[in-house]
């Protein structure tokens, strides 16, 4: 499957993220930056206190990230479907099925794990 | 006309690893005993479409237990300084001793996930008093994929984060009200006993190798599984049924590891199916 870039639909859940009162509550003491990776694309997410604040494309060697989510490009699309199919309904879902890999600092996204899973799920929601 | 449910509950005090608990359990129904046991970290409410559910409850008394710890079962005397650590023979213990206490006759035992695997423990070691065995989201063994801790730490909420790590194996086809009704349950779990359940349940492995030994000639053996449990996945529990000699399985589309909570519609076919092959 070929590599789309993902910087408009990560803008545009930023955007979306904007928009949910609820979010903002979940997410208020997450300020943290998250390395999205879709075979070897790198997109560095810098929340603060909840909202999108930055998205970095990489390569970076330089940028830290508190945790990583590495997926194949199939697999995220899948998650992103309205309905996903068995496996692919939830980021764990990529570990589970061999598809990715979450990494770093995960007791964080623990901590905060509704307010991430709510996140990433708004990509079911935005333009491709 | 105010809208009572049929579903009504009591509390009973029983013994169980040598000290008394003051348990809670529902019931709706009459006729041929169930007794029903909910997941780790949750409680009877799971089981509360099934005890509303006149068709079900015609023939049926529907019996859900709050486990000690769980729900409006006050954990024991004492608990403030403990460790909560379920294991199997205590929960044998308090499954046994709730079908002494409610005097049932011959009743068939449901459980999900941890209720699932206590339901082949049961149909293993203990199989005379029951019935039949409904086990729900059920393996011999399942190792665990997260880290059990993370479920009590001072610095975060256990419940919470039980509940969002749970919304990993529910199915997104049921309604949303009720998956979410699922999740509260979780957030409003003990501090420690998420963690306390999941370690009789990603630990004891004593089922492995012993399927084999349960006799489904007089007391069947069905077991059930949501396409979506990403703990308990079709394949473990075909893995299961398959080392069971009779042994039955349903694999439920669209559900996941909380069926008779997260998607009630969906999955009450299949329980009716499985009451069916108890009788």
């Amino acid at each position: 499957m070929a590599r789309a870039d993902l910087l408009p639909r990560l803008t545009a859940m930023g955007a979306a993220l904007e928009t949910r009162a609820h979010l903002h509550r979940l997410g208020a003491l997450f300020s943290e930056t998250v390395l999205i990776e879709v075979q070897g694309d790198e997109y560095y997410l810098t929340f603060h206190r909840g909202a999108l604040e930055t998205i970095t494309p990489g390569p970076s060697r330089k940028i830290p990230w508190r945790f990583a989510i590495r997926v194949d490009a199939e697999a995220l699309e899948k998650f992103w479907q309205p309905i996903p199919e068995a496996g692919f309904h939830d980021i764990f879902g990529f570990v589970k099925t061999g598809r990715g890999s979450i990494e770093g600092d995960i007791l964080v996204l623990v901590k905060n794990l509704r307010f991430f899973k709510e996140f990433m799920a708004l990509g079911r929601e935005v333009q491709a | 006309m105010s809208a009572f449910e049929p579903i009504t509950g009591r509390y009973v005090t029983i013994t169980a690893g040598g000290r008394p608990h003051r348990i809670y359990f529902e019931e709706a129904g009459q006729g041929q005993p169930v007794i029903c046991f909910h997941t780790a970290g949750a409680d009877t409410r799971q089981w509360r479409h099934i005890m509303n559910d006149a068709e079900i409850t015609a023939r049926h008394r529907i019996i859900a237990v709050d486990m000690p710890w769980h729900g409006k079962s006050l954990p024991p005397e004492g608990w403030q300084t403990e460790e909560y650590q379920l294991t199997t023979d205590f929960y044998i213990e308090v499954v046994l001793a709730m079908v002494a206490a409610l005097e049932l006759e011959n009743p068939v035992y449901a459980g999900c996930s941890m209720g699932g695997r206590i339901a082949l423990q049961l149909a293993l070691n203990h199989p005379a008093p029951f019935k039949g065995f409904i086990a729900i989201e059920a393996s011999d063994f399942q190792p665990a994929w997260y880290d059990i801790d993370w479920f009590h730490r001072p610095d975060a909420h256990g419940g919470e984060m039980g509940a969002a790590l749970v919304s990993a194996n529910i199915a997104p086809q049921g309604p949303e009200a009720e998956r979410w009704n699922t999740q509260w349950m979780f957030m409003q779990s003990g501090p420690g006993v998420f963690r306390g359940d999941l370690s009789f349940y990603t630990r004891d492995d004593s089922l492995v190798g012993k399927l084999g030994g349960i006799d489904t000639s007089a007391k069947p053996v069905h077991i059930m599984v949501g396409e979506y449990d990403m703990t308990c996945t079709p394949e473990d529990a075909k893995r299961t049924a398959d080392a069971i000699p009779g042994a039955t399985l349903a694999v439920m589309p669209g559900i996941g590891h909380f069926p008779m909570s997260e998607n009630p519609e969906g999955f009450r076919p299949y329980f009716v199916e499985a009451l069916a092959k108890m009788a």
